[in-house]
């Protein structure tokens, strides 16, 4: 019953698909420990996700229930919840005895990072929430390790979520040697059960659907598209993870101006930790590119461009706007040099490619947003194709600028938009840059 | 209206569903629509592509199955898009999903001009499954279909072909008069082990003629 307890505190689960026997799941039932919720309440509404738009609850003839029921497509990859299936939590609030964890950790902050990690430890005492503003590079993982070893230590439990996968794969080591004697379960779509009571947990934000009322602390990684506008879902995921009146630290290098004004505390980093400024982009016209790559041809800048990185071994990430784009240009760009590498969102070899990259196995690589952030590849050379382009919005350029200059070896790597045209994000990403390198000479 | 399978927003363009005379509203986008594949016509009874009658057919040729299935139609390949699919529609149990082929799906057993036969599910299944998604196909393409066979119990799965050529009894008639043109409908097309189980039966039993259409070709 212990095991069945740490895992279900704070959670709302699936009752069919939990890692024990049906029978300790009725036993605890039948004792009054676990509490039963109907998937979909009567007001049509997914208990999990919150969910309750009409094109996302939808009605089908179930043959378990045998009449009309509903499901919610919104979180369906999680196992479907439906009108007849349960969801099962823990009855009562868990405590956790205050205890001075061990911090594996002697890293150096710079004078901005200690700032803002104290304004943090500030907010944790006052228990509000706060904004941690920092550009790519500033080193914003390390300035929360002492506020999180604070929190901890009083017993707190906490969330740190993260858009992405590879990012909180990337994290989640880094905490567990800081916080040796502490269980950290790493929860992402496809992740495997993990035994005991997890005081900290890092997760995928899409994660958060399965906790209720779980945590006295979320901090939320990469927080720029936070409220989330194309999928207020996950929003609703983080306030209701929450347990009632604990505060959200939000942590993020492109802010939306809504998150900018419904957060009062906050510490701004407009400085990288090796104090060399953000690489200011160029533009590059590149007309009719789009043209060019339907008939087979990279525009003759680029091809200038691409030469010239080949030439000084310099590595590049080259962003396009469309998966149909890289499809079209890979072979062509693979006849300049046949180790360029293409990578996007469905690409399952995608880490091996950039571990090549990063270890200098091939000069280059085409590919879409998806590798936007949390890529740290020395002395990488920038490309944007289409900077003009919708799907470009000021923050992703911001992000895959950011890309370049983070070691303090090469930290003025180049960033270069070409374009069909210079769009309105195009100039607000580059005078945001501007400022941040201006106020972060202070 | 959002795309059932990207989720994104789809823009109305009347123009070419009215050019295929289709008449549903469209469910998934048209790049989701261009990631599946149709499949290359070929083998005559099982549609695999290349030889008119494909290795597999000609075995199941000589032995007591001979004949049983008369010819037959798989709509789609089994690519990446379609194994994407084929997992949220069956497995995950996205019931709506029924709605994007079903139209095609129709049109298909339509022109056969015989009587659709679903393969069933094992009540057991079903009711774990929640739906039977050969059913729920037919019945948002507006095909009448009738149920002649019962499901005894769960044999595939693990087995390898030869285990599967080997199962008997897979399949019982409910009792129900046949009909002479029976046109039978399955999800997927792997061996054909299953189709052929149930078309011997039928033919046995006494129907004249039994053609197949599945939507995808394993
Ligand atoms: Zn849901
Ligand atoms: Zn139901
Ligand atoms: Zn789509």
């Amino acid at each position: 019953m212990k095991e069945l307890q740490d895992f279900l505190l704070g959670r709302i689960w699936l009752r069919e698909f939990t890692p024990f026997p049906k029978e300790m799941i009725e036993q605890a039932v039948r004792e009054g420990f676990v509490a039963v919720h109907k998937g979909i309440t009567d007001g049509l509404q997914c208990a999990r996700c919150l969910e309750n738009g009409p094109e996302k609850i939808v009605a089908f003839r179930c043959a378990r229930c045998a009449g009309q029921c509903h499901y919610c497509r919104h979180c369906i990859r999680m196992g479907r919840v439906s009108s007849c299936t349960d969801l099962i939590s823990w009855k009562e609030p868990h405590v956790i005895a205050p205890y001075s964890h061990s911090f594996k950790w002697n890293g150096e902050l710079t004078n901005l990072q200690q700032q803002a990690s104290d304004e943090l430890g500030e907010s944790l005492r006052q228990n509000r929430s706060h904004l941690v503003y920092a550009v790519c590079g500033a080193g914003k993982t390390e300035l929360l390790f002492p506020p999180l070893h604070q929190a901890l230590s009083q017993g707190k439990r906490i969330c740190i979520a993260a858009p992405r996968t590879d990012v909180v794969l990337e994290l989640s080591p880094r905490l567990k040697a800081v916080f040796p004697d502490i269980i950290i379960h790493t929860l992402y779509g496809g992740s495997t059960f993990e035994k005991g009571f997890a005081q900290l947990v890092m997760a995928t934000t899409h994660q958060l659907y399965r906790f209720q009322k779980a945590f006295d602390l979320v901090i939320v990684d990469e927080a720029d598209a936070f409220p989330y506008s194309y999928d207020p879902a996950l929003e609703r995921a983080v306030s209701k993870s929450l347990k009632p009146g604990a505060p959200v630290f939000y942590v993020s290098a492109t802010p939306s101006q809504k998150l900018l004004e419904s957060v009062p505390n906050q510490s701004k980093i407009f400085r990288r930790f090796h104090g060399h400024p953000l690489p200011v982009p160029i533009y590059q016209p590149l007309w009719n590119y789009k043209r060019a790559f339907r008939s087979n041809r990279i525009p003759a800048k680029l091809v200038e461009w691409i030469k010239q990185k080949l030439e000084q071994q310099e590595p590049f990430m080259l962003f396009f706007p469309t998966i149909e784009m890289i499809r079209q240009a890979e072979p062509l760009f693979k006849e300049m040099d046949s180790r360029i590498e293409a990578v996007h969102s469905q690409d399952a070899d995608r880490k091996e490619k950039v571990m090549k990259l990063r270890r200098g196995e091939i000069p280059g690589i085409l590919t879409s947003t998806i590798l936007e952030r949390g890529v740290t590849i020395d002395n990488v050379q920038v490309g944007v194709v289409g900077a003009d382009e919708e799907v470009f919005g000021a923050s992703a350029l911001i992000q895959m600028a950011g890309r370049a200059g983070r070691s303090s070896i090469f930290p003025d790597g180049q960033v270069i938009f070409f374009h069909n045209g210079v769009s309105w994000q195009m100039d607000n990403a580059r005078k945001l840059i501007k400022s941040y390198n201006k106020a972060g000479c202070r | 209206m959002n795309c059932y399978l990207c989720g994104n927003k789809m823009a109305s363009d009347p123009s070419w569903r009215d050019l295929f005379f289709l008449d549903k509203p469209e469910t998934i986008c048209r790049l989701c629509r261009d990631s599946f594949e149709q499949a290359p016509a070929g083998c005559r009874i099982c549609g695999a592509s290349g030889l008119e009658l494909c290795g597999e057919c000609s075995h199941w040729e000589t032995t007591e199955f001979a004949a049983v299935l008369d010819s037959g139609k798989c709509l789609y390949s089994y690519n990446p898009a379609m194994k994407e699919f084929f997992h949220q529609y069956k497995f995950l149990q996205d019931a709506v999903l029924a709605e994007v082929f079903a139209e095609e799906l129709a049109k298909s057993i339509k022109k056969t001009r015989a009587v659709a036969v679903p393969i069933p599910m094992n009540h057991l299944k079903l009711k774990r499954r929640t739906f039977a998604q050969v059913d729920r196909m037919l019945e948002f393409g507006g095909v009448d279909y009738l149920h002649l066979l019962i499901k005894n119990e769960e044999i595939q799965g693990e087995k390898t072909r030869e285990e599967r050529r080997e199962t008997r009894g897979l399949f019982a008639l409910n009792g129900h008069p046949l009909p002479k043109k029976i046109v039978l409908v399955d999800d997927m097309y792997t061996t054909g082990t299953t189709l052929r189980l149930a078309a011997k039966l039928l033919k046995d039993a006494g129907a004249e003629e039994i053609t197949f259409v599945a939507l995808i070709r394993a």
